[in-house]
């Protein structure tokens, strides 16, 4: 019995992973939702373009064939990948800019157009990701430092899986501190609260709105980055990505931030649990919870009534 | 029938569509084109109309319909292997198995809409994918199921081949007339008054006794039961059923058509969707390999600037030349955008 629970330990930690990173995809989706009031169905094909550029900053296969870029692809892998860290979160930001832009003509029509028009997206980021970079997998190197494993009793770790976890819970401390501790979180969670009375209150919504879709768009691609070497890099993966993002939602309620993180460590540990025991179907498990959570509880665990009235 | 009976069943645009599609095989390769193509674009019709029965009518948007299609041509494949290699029977054993499946998921899913709604048929279609793809001693996996005949038509006393592109044609032709015929009537009988209700207001509908759940139930059902048809056919077309037809992406792509052919606004929407999109296939096909992301970005434009679509501009159009004098109105009337 011990050793069935001692064994469940790998899974557990890439549960929490898994969970954490879910939880950061999920907030930049629930912020969008809360100012602009769109379902984003193209936020997991941000996550995707995320991890794809990181792949093109880190070099090897993915890098760009240009000679003034073979010097940066000379420095050490930590560096690299820092600079990977920031600047591939940037540039989907501003994809994410030029999206809020073409959302502006839905808002206050019906919720369906928003829908359409992030639908319609998400296949063209699709498409555009495989005449870029082609229909193969990626892999996103890694630095020496956080690849490889350690032996904890008779079980392997994951160097990276704790990595992954440190990381994403250091990103949610840190939003947690911008949305409640400074007068720029006050004023996004003001706008989600009600955005006209941001309005009336002299600020400039149309600047918040493109501020605030660029902010989740780079959260989804920094989740990306970071659950790239865990999923793999595939043009596909986005669809993958919007689901956990969506049931994570439900779950925790829109607007509630620990709700958030809580449903996403849920999710997380779902999946990882199926990916330990039946390997195969670990994806799937992602849509049956959708399908459970959305028949049995789609207030929420909270209760409240739900702001995806859509 | 006394002439206003006639004119329930029948109008001008639907005429000229069976005009057009009814001689397409004699003049498609005069104009460069070949006779496969005329079969493609009749079996997306009939797809598209049914998912048009749901986006447009019902305002439910299925974004996971691409995996009904698949059934139906996986279950015309194993009727027809399994059970008997009759066209009829097999034909009828996709659609019962689709219509069954399909009325699996609408009894999940009827009572939501919206984003609940989407999402939730993609969950289901995304299941349908996996099942598809795994289970491989039924489907074929990754493979598909080969070696799917076109079967003879069988009418008792006659066989008729339908080996030929041209045959087969005409049996899609047919399904495309019944079809049509059956649903202008369904959208237009008090049963359709109903869906254009829960489009508008599904609150509404149930204050005022009726079930919509069961409605959507039906509807969905219905919608599923025909692209079981189309997958069918599309089947025979391709003489094999492939996973990649109930891929997410499929599924997408008829949304596209649909709205970019004026779904919301025209029962014949989803018709100049699926010609705008296949002649764009193969002419901006043959320039570039990234026609498809040029087609979706037609799409992201149709959705900011018209949604209505390529029948909203046909409006447009009219109004402006003074012939009808309303602007657009997103109402399930007909317009006068025929088949062409």
């Amino acid at each position: 019995m011990v050793d069935f629970f001692l064994g469940l330990l790998p899974h557990l930690l890439n549960g929490v992973a898994l969970g954490l990173l879910f939880a950061l995809l999920s907030l930049g989706f629930m912020l969008i939702i809360g100012v602009m009031e769109v379902i984003n169905l193209a936020h997991g094909s941000l996550f995707a373009l995320g991890a794809y550029f990181a792949v093109m900053l880190m070099g090897q296969d993915g890098g760009l064939p240009f000679a003034f870029m073979q010097a940066y692809y000379d420095l050490p892998a930590i560096p690299r990948y820092i600079i990977a860290l920031i600047v591939a979160p940037a540039l989907v930001a501003v994809v994410g800019m030029g999206l809020e832009i073409c959302l502006r003509r839905t808002y206050g029509k019906d919720p369906l157009y928003g829908l359409l028009l992030t639908f319609g997206a998400a296949l063209v980021l699709e498409e555009i990701i495989r005449e870029i970079w082609g229909p193969a997998e990626y892999f996103l190197p890694l630095p020496k430092a956080i690849r490889g494993g350690f032996f904890f009793g008779d079980m392997i770790y994951s160097n990276y899986r704790i990595f992954a976890a440190v990381f994403a819970m250091a990103m949610i401390g840190l939003l947690w501190a911008f949305l409640n501790r400074t007068p720029y979180g006050a004023v996004i969670k003001a706008g989600a609260h009600d955005s006209e009375m941001v309005r009336v209150l002299g600020y400039n919504l149309s600047r918040l709105r493109l501020f605030v879709f660029a902010f989740g768009a780079a959260l989804a691609a920094i989740a990306g980055i970071v659950m790239a070497p865990i999923w793999g890099v595939r043009p596909h993966v986005g669809v993958d990505a919007v689901i956990p993002a969506f049931v994570v939602i439900v779950l925790g309620g829109v607007g509630s931030f620990w709700g958030a993180v809580s449903a996403g460590l849920l999710v997380g540990m779902v999946v990882a649990l199926t990916a330990a025991f039946l390997t195969e179907w670990s994806l799937l498990s992602m849509y049956l919870l959708l399908l459970v959570v959305v028949t049995f509880r789609s207030r929420g665990f909270a209760g409240k009534a739900s702001a995806l009235k859509a | 029938m006394d002439p206003q009976g006639i004119k329930n069943w029948f109008t001008a645009p639907m005429l000229v569509s069976f005009l057009v599609f009814g001689t397409m095989p004699f003049w498609i390769e005069a104009i460069g084109l070949y006779q496969y193509l005329g079969l493609e674009v009749m079996i997306w019709v009939i797809f598209a109309l049914a998912v048009n029965l749901l986006l447009g009518y019902t305002g439910l948007p299925s974004f996971g319909h691409g995996a009904f299609l698949g059934i139906g041509a996986y279950a015309f494949g194993l009727t027809q292997f399994n059970v008997a290699a009759n066209l009829w029977i097999s034909l009828l054993g996709a659609v019962a198995v689709t219509a069954v499946l399909g009325g699996l998921v609408a009894a999940f899913i009827s009572h939501r809409r919206g984003i609940y709604f989407a999402l939730m048929t993609i969950a289901c279609a995304q299941i349908f994918f996996f099942i598809a793809s795994k289970w491989t001693d039924v489907t074929g996996g990754e493979d598909g199921l080969l070696n799917i005949a076109r079967l003879p038509i069988d009418l008792g006393l006659a066989e008729i081949s339908i080996k030929s592109n041209f045959n087969l044609y005409y049996l899609c032709f047919a399904a495309y007339v019944i079809i049509v015929a059956g649903m202008w009537r369904l959208v237009h009988s008090p049963f359709g008054k109903v869906i254009s209700a829960i489009k508008q207001n599904d609150s509404r509908v149930a204050f005022l006794g009726y079930n919509v759940w069961l409605y959507k139930w039906l509807i969905f059902t219905l919608s599923c039961a025909v692209s079981g048809l189309a997958g069918a056919l599309f089947a025979m077309a391709q003489e094999g059923a492939y996973i990649n037809i109930m891929s997410l992406q499929w599924s997408g792509i008829v949304i596209l058509i649909v709205l970019i052919g004026g779904g919301f606004i025209s029962f014949w929407g989803p018709v100049l969707g699926v010609i705008f999109y296949f002649l764009a296939r193969d002419i901006l096909g043959a320039y570039t390999e990234a026609w498809l992301l040029w087609f979706g970005l037609t799409f992201m434009v149709m959705v900011m600037f018209k949604p209505e679509g390529l029948a909203g501009i046909w409006q447009d159009g009219q109004a402006m030349f003074g012939r009808r004098k309303a602007a657009v109105e997103p109402c399930p009337e007909p317009n006068h955008a025929g088949g062409d």
